[in-house]
């Protein structure tokens, strides 16, 4: 137990250290690795929320750009046309892409399993022309431009985050919170239930388990993290263009989600860094990058199918197994 | 008053009539096996009952209270438990956590109490946790505790799902051929626990083919045939029913 705390303690210490690591390593990348990080940090967040309702209840939504979009043109929106502060405009994203998952969720519940997919991705096609066509609300393809960086004042204490220093450990609070929730809502009482729902429905009803509720519950509260970290994103990249939210962020979330392991918050943060760091990584070879990208995508595929968490854990199993 | 009762239940499907005005009841402390040729309607008469069919006519009362139209999971709270024809356990939960998902709706139904994980919801579990493991005693799981449901056997399996059912202490209990497909010791072992079941005063409904179980553990058994209630009875006033005898072997 004070072995795995102090795991936890020094491990924290080391990604809470890592600008000056960084900055002692490589001193002419550090902005651009920070970059990476941040994007990594926002990403396995985004991921991890997405997981809730892939791995924990087994609905496969295609709509989880959608809310991710919906939250980060709020915050955008309310920021540079309202003049909203930014944690009420974080708080503001949060339940409009809630909102917009339990108007969306009613119909598409009825529908099961795949016609359940169709329905959620016609709706992230809706939300993306949306955005690009109502140009009087969203500036359409004009994007919204000068979504200030986030600034905090509790009580005295005024913080601005202007450096991409600064948004890393924005960004490492945002992954370490959503993974903790995340961690509350897959274990106990709580992730046996939507797990129930996700390896048998009907059973589960026979435990007493309302298995709509619980889809919805866990489809909302991903939708409504999905919004904050959206809002992140815009107050960090500042410039909000409809492109954001187009089908290529699903199949992001997707390998990062089946290459890591569906369902194992470990796999999802392990799959997190692998494919928003490794296409960065492999600029080193421009001419070859999506050729290595994609056939070591296949090859992990082909070799570790159920996921990087479960060949991970064989591994640790194993000299357990041969002593 | 009657702990179960159906009044002229009918269900169609496409014009064809599964149940066709069926009555049943079912005392506190019974235990009444449900048997008819294939295709009489016995699976279909529990899937209404337990709220996974909607019915065309008829009225299910339990203890009284009207539950017909009620969904799967509120008749399941009211204290009916079922087991499936086809065993049907939680594959990507363990054993142990198959057993805890069954008793937990039944205790508290508060989202922020579960997140928070409060000293009360601890107390819960832990007494659910002392409940699943004396089932899984019973049922000779106890060493698989924290395997994966999914890695059982077929007839362990069948085990758990039975113990599963029993977790609530559901005050009926509907057997969906619970020796369906297991070898003849593992049939003795089920007769067993269903008699068991009827000696500490629970309700049993079963529906089972093998007639040497039906015939020896049964109170009173109930005849389906195209739909329809052809026989009610003690066991060996059915076994020489003449309309029985038709239906199984024809004329």
């Amino acid at each position: 137990m004070v072995r795995r705390l102090s795991g936890w303690f020094a491990g924290g210490a080391v990604l809470a250290a890592m600008p000056w690591l960084v900055g002692a390593a490589f001193p002419g990348q550090q902005r651009y690795i920070l970059h990476i990080l941040v994007f990594t940090g926002l990403f396995g967040a985004l991921a991890l929320s997405y997981d809730l309702v892939v791995g924990h209840v087994g609905s496969l939504s295609l709509a989880h750009p959608a809310f991710f979009g919906i939250g980060a043109y709020a915050a955008a929106l309310l920021a540079t046309q309202a003049g909203w502060p930014f944690l009420a405009g974080l708080g503001a994203a949060s339940v409009c892409a809630g909102l917009a998952a339990l108007l969306i969720g009613v119909p598409a519940f009825r529908l099961a399993e795949h016609s359940f997919a169709i329905g959620t991705l016609g709706f992230a096609s809706v939300t993306h022309i949306v955005a690009t066509n109502w140009v009087e609300f969203t500036h359409g393809p004009l994007c919204v431009t000068g979504i200030p960086r986030p600034e905090v004042a509790v009580g005295a204490l005024r913080l601005k985050l202007t450096t991409v220093q600064h948004y890393y450990w924005l960004a490492l609070v945002t992954i370490g919170l959503t993974a903790l929730l995340y961690h509350g809502l897959t274990t106990f009482r709580l992730g046996r239930a939507f797990n129930a729902v996700r390896d048998n429905e009907s059973l589960a009803s026979a435990a007493g388990i309302d298995p709509l509720r619980y889809r919805m519950l866990a489809f909302v509260i991903g939708a409504a993290l999905a919004g904050g970290i959206g809002a992140l994103y815009a107050h960090y990249i500042t410039v909000l263009c409809p492109e954001e939210l187009t089908v290529a962020l699903t199949v992001n979330l997707l390998v990062i989600l089946f290459i890591g392991g569906v369902g194992s918050l470990r796999g999802v943060v392990v799959g997190a860094v692998l494919f928003t760091a490794l296409p960065e990584i492999l600029r080193v070879a421009p001419t070859w990058r999506l050729v290595i990208y994609g056939a070591l995508l296949l090859a992990i595929v082909i070799k570790w199918p159920e996921g990087l968490d479960a060949a991970l854990r064989r591994a640790a199993r194993r000299p357990q197994g041969s002593a | 008053m009657a702990l179960f009762e159906i009044r002229g239940l009918v269900k169609r499907f496409l014009g064809v009539t599964a149940v066709d005005g069926v009555d049943l009841t079912v005392e506190r402390g019974e235990l009444v096996s449900l048997i008819g040729p294939n295709g009489s309607g016995k699976t279909t008469l529990f899937n209404c009952v337990t709220g996974y069919l909607p019915v065309d006519d008829g009225r299910i009362l339990f203890r009284g209270g009207d539950v017909t139209g009620a969904p799967p999971h509120r008749i399941a709270r009211l204290g009916v438990g079922r087991t499936f024809q086809l065993v049907s356990v939680f594959p990507r939960l363990t054993v142990l956590e198959n057993l805890l998902v069954f008793l937990q709706q039944h205790q508290e139904e508060s989202f922020l109490g579960r997140l928070l994980r409060t000293a009360r919801i601890r107390r819960l579990e832990s007494q659910a946790l002392d409940r699943a493991r004396s089932l899984l005693e019973l049922v000779k799981l106890a060493h698989h505790a924290d395997a994966l449901a999914g890695q059982l056997s077929y007839g362990q399996r069948k085990l758990l799902a039975f113990a599963a059912a029993l977790m609530p202490a559901p005050e009926l209990i509907l057997l969906d051929e619970p020796t369906a497909a297991v070898n003849p010791t593992m049939i003795n072992q089920m007769k067993e626990h269903i008699v068991g079941l009827h000696r500490q005063g629970k309700t049993v409904l079963l529906v089972e083919h093998n007639m040497d179980v039906v015939m020896d553990i049964s109170q009173r058994v109930v005849v389906l045939d195209h739909g329809q209630k052809i026989a009610e009875g003690p066991p060996e006033a059915i076994r020489r029913d003449p309309r029985v005898i038709e239906a199984y072997f024809g004329r």
